[in-house]
């Protein structure tokens, strides 16, 4: 052993490879020359102090905020005349800073600025909240109404709060120091995100239903606003997070159902009759409520609107049926809507719903079950091939290379009321028309051929035409050559045998000048 | 949108026309035909209220698509379900054998999913008994080896429809206690190895 290691010219030493507490296992280059168990000891030591940090900081930027808090409290009672426009009250200079965590730049520059002042110049306190400032009146407008939002949001929370009185106050400390806390973790991935928060969610809710002595009703009612103004501030820096794929997901989602356009409601075996304008008006509604989930911040607004969107579907089918709608009509409406709609950003807001949504709400309620569709719908899409449409697989390439487009066929069948109403015309307007030109071209094509054809055999005509001529020319020539006869010399006047009934020649008559 | 607070999602799992809707919707009819939690526009969901002793549990009932193109999704649809009723028809004994491919799959899945095993059209069956395909005492064998509840519903004439559901609120309501001793974060599917994150419990 020690030949070997001693030819290589490598020295060894046991103790080198022993773990460094001294333990007397063995240690690892990866765990700083610790064994497992020092090293777990270890980090977890060196994260219970960055924790402790944490919270110290949380706990004195939440006295700021208390202060500011009954400073604001008093100002709102005194003055109501006064403008209460968020921006200009007097609360929002010190609740102003705050709403900046959500931003991924500023946030960074403010933790470290606090941080370091923090550990190296205790006796300023103020500073870190003049620099947040300076970097707010730098801030470009286009924030504003982002940050306009995260401060009514902050508002509406404190309102909420002050009505729990101290258990609010205890509420709303866990709360800011948590989202402070949140602010240093932007490098974990987004599993790691999704599990503090849903394990800050689980001791929120498991100490409230102490408090509230197993309401669950109240614990949820609280729980719904915890929800509100964490997500609110944390959307930014954990919405389709760079550590993910999300990005890239969303974009191959995009561009499927782009080439998904062909797909028609009758191949989804879809009941919804869209030429009843009621339908068709449920319809919009669904999709417009699909698509307005991206611009919600909050995952149970987010489950708002899909839950929206599938009541809506299920009108259109009540109506198109005469009759409530079940599962079996549901998800494939609900597919046909994603289709026709192609929601911006579908697989990150799926993602974000599923990581940072209550999970109470999102695993067993009404919100849950829609949900739990839409991530079925986009799977469908993602996996559908031509038997998912009873397509033959040559139909369906030819689809989707767009060598064909689906004319209603057979697979109609499955359409109810297509017994008694077959409608062949039900095609899209866009696309009959679309045929129509085609069926122009195709004849002015014909046509052009002809006079193609009539104009080569005139060129040919042409061309042959001074030939045939030249040829005949020749021909006569040939026929009758150029004879040149002996000449015949006569007296003009030979033949002449009337002249002596000729007049007499006129004499010149004469004048005398 | 304040919808229903549910304690426990529901799975309704079988082959196609086996009678998975019309099962809920019997027993939906039956009780909420002029009460207030009715959903009117659809069946697809079912909030539905059930008194077991002082309490009163709210089960979620979650109808699912039948038609096979859709099957492959069906994982994403029991996951996080407390219960799941799988349904096979008594007079067709191949959804018998696509039940034991559902129990097999929530075993493998759904460690705390609670297995009800139902036969249905039970109907049929007591006026032709040539047209039974499933013997009771087969099934009953098999609930036995899973672990499971075994019923023989019909929803044309709601025989066992209530005892059902009735049984499932109860299996909840007393399993609630122990799950909630046991397990104190709800998994979203995800390893549960919190070691490293359990910064956000300080407090
Ligand atoms: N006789 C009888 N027919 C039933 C019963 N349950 C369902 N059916 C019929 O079976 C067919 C399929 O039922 P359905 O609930 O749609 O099945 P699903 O696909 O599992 O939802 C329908 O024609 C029902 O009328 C029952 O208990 N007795
Ligand atoms: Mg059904
Ligand atoms: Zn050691």
């Amino acid at each position: 052993m020690s030949q070997r290691t001693e030819r290589r010219g490598i020295h060894v030493d046991q103790s080198d490879l022993l773990c460094k507490k001294g333990c007397g296992y063995y240690g690892n280059a990866a765990w700083q020359g610790l064994c497992s168990k020092c090293w777990r000891e270890e980090y977890q030591r060196v994260r219970q102090k960055q924790i402790q940090d944490d919270w110290a900081l949380a706990e004195k930027l939440q006295r700021e905020e208390e202060a500011a808090y009954a400073s604001s409290h008093g100002a709102q009672t005194q003055s109501h005349t006064q403008s209460t426009a968020p921006q200009t009250h007097p609360g929002h200079t010190s609740l102003g800073p705050f709403s900046k965590f959500e931003e991924k730049k500023t946030n960074e520059k403010t933790r470290k600025v606090t941080t370091v002042k923090k550990f190296f110049s205790p006796s300023s306190r103020t500073a870190p909240k003049k620099e947040t400032q300076e970097v707010r009146t730098t801030s470009p407008s286009l924030s504003r109404h982002a940050s306009f939002e995260t401060d009514q949001v902050s508002k509406d929370f404190v309102d909420f709060l002050k009505n729990l009185q101290k258990p609010g106050r205890e509420i709303h400390k866990q709360c800011r120091a948590f989202i402070v806390n949140m602010s240093g973790k932007k490098d974990l991935g987004a599993d790691e995100l999704s599990e503090c928060v849903q394990d800050f969610y689980q001791s929120m809710a498991d100490r409230l239903m102490s408090h509230y002595k197993g309401s669950s009703e109240s614990v949820e009612q609280v729980m719904d606003q915890v929800e509100k103004y964490i997500m609110t501030r944390l959307y930014k820096s954990v919405f389709c997070p760079e550590t993910t794929d999300d990005e890239k997901k969303d974009l191959a989602t995009q561009k499927r159902i782009r080439a998904l356009h062909w797909v028609t409601i009758q191949m989804l075996c879809v009941s919804m009759d869209e030429e009843i304008p009621e339908v068709s008006e449920n319809v919009v509604k669904a999709i417009t409520d699909i698509i307005e989930m991206d611009s919600k911040r909050v995952p149970r607004d987010k489950l708002g609107c899909i839950t929206r969107c599938s009541k809506h579907i299920f009108s259109a089918i009540r109506i198109t049926k005469n009759e409530p709608a079940s599962a079996d009509d549901f998800l494939p409406a609900l597919i046909y809507i994603v289709l026709k709609a192609n929601p911006p950003r579908l697989q990150s807001n799926i993602q974000y719903i599923t990581r940072f949504c209550n999970p109470s709400r999102l695993m067993t309620g009404e919100d849950g079950y829609y949900f739990t569709n839409l991530c079925c719908a986009a799977a469908f899409i993602e996996k559908l091939d031509a038997q998912s449409l009873n397509l033959s697989p040559e139909e369906f390439e030819r689809y989707m290379s767009g060598q064909a487009s689906p004319r209603i066929n057979s697979s109609d069948a499955d359409w109810p009321g297509a017994g008694q109403t077959p409608d062949v015309v039900a095609t899209n307007p866009v696309l009959a028309q679309l045929n129509h030109n085609l069926e122009l071209l195709s004849s002015l094509n014909s046509r052009q051929e002809t006079v193609m054809e009539a104009a080569q055999s005139l060129q040919a005509d042409l061309l042959s035409w001074p030939q045939a001529v030249k040829r005949e020319v020749q021909e006569i020539l040939e026929k009758y050559p150029l004879q040149i006869l002996p000449r015949t010399v006569s007296a003009i006047d030979a033949n002449n045998m009337d002249n002596e009934n000729l007049p007499p020649p006129l004499t010149p008559q004469v004048f005398a000048g | 949108m304040s919808a229903i607070r549910v304690d426990a999602k529901v799975v309704m799992l079988g082959k196609e026309s086996v009678g998975k809707t019309s099962l809920v919707e019997r027993y939906v009819h039956h009780r909420f035909l002029v009460g207030p939690y009715q959903n009117t526009i659809g069946a697809a969901f079912v909030a539905k209220p059930i008194q077991v002793g002082e309490k009163v549990i709210t089960l979620g009932i979650w109808d699912t698509a039948g038609s096979e193109r859709y099957e492959a999704m069906s994982r994403i649809y029991y996951r996080g379900a407390r219960a799941a009723i799988v349904c096979y028809d008594l007079t067709d004994s191949s959804s018998f054998q696509r039940a034991r491919f559902w129990v097999k799959e929530l075993q493998n899945c759904e460690e705390h999913c609670k297995i009800y095993l139902c036969g249905t059209k039970n109907d049929l069956v007591s006026g032709d008994r040539s047209l039974r395909q499933i013997d009771y005492h087969d099934a009953q064998d098999f609930a036995e080896e899973i672990g499971a509840q075994h019923f023989e519903t019909s929803s044309k004439t709601g025989n066992n429809v209530d005892e059902l559901f009735q049984k499932v609120a109860e299996d909840y309501n007393s399993s609630a206690f122990e799950y909630m001793t046991e397990e104190t974060s709800v998994d979203l599917g995800q390893k549960k190895d919190s070691y490293f994150y359990s910064c956000c419990h300080n407090n």
